[in-house]
C-alpha cells in the first residue's frame, strides 16, 4: 500500500484537486476511457488512468471507491469536475505521460 | 471525440466542403425522456445515392471518391455506443441531414461540451459565406440564434470582424448557460 501524497512526489504529478484524499492509499492500477467499461472492471483502492475529464470520472471514481484519477497525456480537466472532486476528497492528478509511459513508471514504484 | 461538439464541428465542416450556405443544428436535451438529439442540415451538394451506404463505413474510399472523412462513422459509434443510432438522409442537390439520437443518461454518452467555440469557429471562418442556425433545448427551455438576422442588423460591419466574433461568443455562451438554471 502507498498514499497518493507520496506517489504524486516520487513521479512528480500534478495535484489539480481532492486534496481531502491524499491520504488515501493504493495498491493497484486501472487504465480505461470507456466509462460503462470502467465501471464493471476497476476495482476499489486502484488509481484509475484515464483520458476522460467530464464530471462522470468522478461519480465513477465514487462508485467504486477509486483511490485516485490520474489523467493522462496533460488533459484538461473541467471546472465541475473539479468541484466535485473537491467536494468528495477523491484527488484528480495529472500528468503529461501517456498512460503506458505512466504506468510503467508507477510498476517500478512497486504498484502492481 | 471527447466532446459532443468536436463531433458536431467535424459534420459541419463536412457540409462546408459540401458547399452548404445555410446549416442548422438542432439540439434537444431531454432527461425526463432520457434522450438527447443532435439535427445537422445543410443545403450543400448532398450525398450521391450510389455512395450514400458507403460514406459510414469508415474502411469504403478514401478522400478521392468522396469529400468526406471519418467524422461521421466516428459520430455513428459514439451514437451506438450511447445506445442510440445515427441516421443520414441525403439528396444530390438539395442537401444533407445527420440526425443522432442517444440515451441522455447514458454513462458513455460524451457531454456536450462547449459548442459555443464550435459555432464560432464555423462563424469566425466561414461566417460571410455561411448562415447558422441554431435552436437548443433543454428540458423545453430553448435558445434560438440565428445568424441571417444578426447580419441584418450589424449591417456593413463584417460578421467575422474580431468585435463581432468575440461578443457573439459571449453571447451564445451566456444563453446556453442560462437553459441549464432551474
Amino acid at each position: 500500500m502507498m498514499k497518493i501524497s507520496q506517489i504524486i512526489k516520487e513521479l512528480d504529478l500534478e495535484l489539480i484537486s481532492g486534496e481531502k484524499g491524499l491520504d488515501n492509499e493504493t495498491n493497484g492500477v486501472y487504465s480505461g476511457d470507456l466509462l460503462s467499461v470502467v465501471m464493471a472492471s476497476a476495482k476499489e483502492k486502484q488509481i484509475w488512468l484515464t483520458v476522460q475529464t467530464h464530471i462522470n470520472i468522478v461519480a465513477i471514481a465514487s462508485l467504486i471507491d477509486i483511490s485516485a484519477i490520474l489523467i493522462v497525456e496533460g488533459m484538461e480537466v473541467e471546472e465541475d469536475t473539479i468541484e466535485k472532486s473537491n467536494e468528495l476528497g477523491i484527488p484528480i492528478i495529472r500528468t503529461n505521460k501517456t498512460t503506458y509511459e505512466i504506468s510503467i513508471e508507477l510498476y517500478k514504484l512497486g504498484i502492481n | 471525440m471527447k466532446e459532443l461538439s468536436l463531433h458536431i464541428l467535424d459534420i459541419i465542416q463536412n457540409s462546408i466542403s459540401g458547399k452548404a450556405t445555410n446549416i442548422e443544428i438542432d439540439i434537444v436535451e431531454n432527461p425526463k425522456d432520457n434522450i438527447f438529439q443532435i439535427s445537422i442540415k445543410d443545403n450543400g451538394i448532398g450525398i450521391k445515392k450510389s455512395i450514400l451506404k458507403d460514406v459510414l463505413n469508415p474502411f469504403v474510399t478514401t478522400r478521392n471518391t468522396r469529400n468526406v472523412g471519418l467524422g461521421l462513422s466516428l459520430f455513428k459509434s459514439t451514437a451506438e455506443r450511447s445506445n442510440g443510432k445515427l441516421i443520414l438522409k441525403s439528396k444530390e442537390n438539395i442537401g444533407t441531414e445527420v440526425y443522432v439520437e442517444m440515451e441522455y443518461d447514458n454513462i458513455d454518452r460524451p457531454p456536450l461540451g462547449s459548442i459555443e467555440d464550435t459555432l464560432i469557429a464555423i462563424m469566425s471562418g466561414e461566417g460571410d459565406r455561411i448562415n447558422i442556425k441554431y435552436r437548443h433545448n433543454v428540458s423545453g427551455k430553448v435558445f434560438a440564434f440565428d445568424a441571417a438576422k444578426i447580419k441584418n442588423i450589424i449591417q456593413d460591419v463584417d460578421i467575422e470582424s474580431p468585435e463581432v466574433i468575440m461578443w457573439l461568443r459571449g453571447y451564445i455562451k451566456e444563453n446556453i448557460r442560462n437553459l441549464y438554471l432551474i
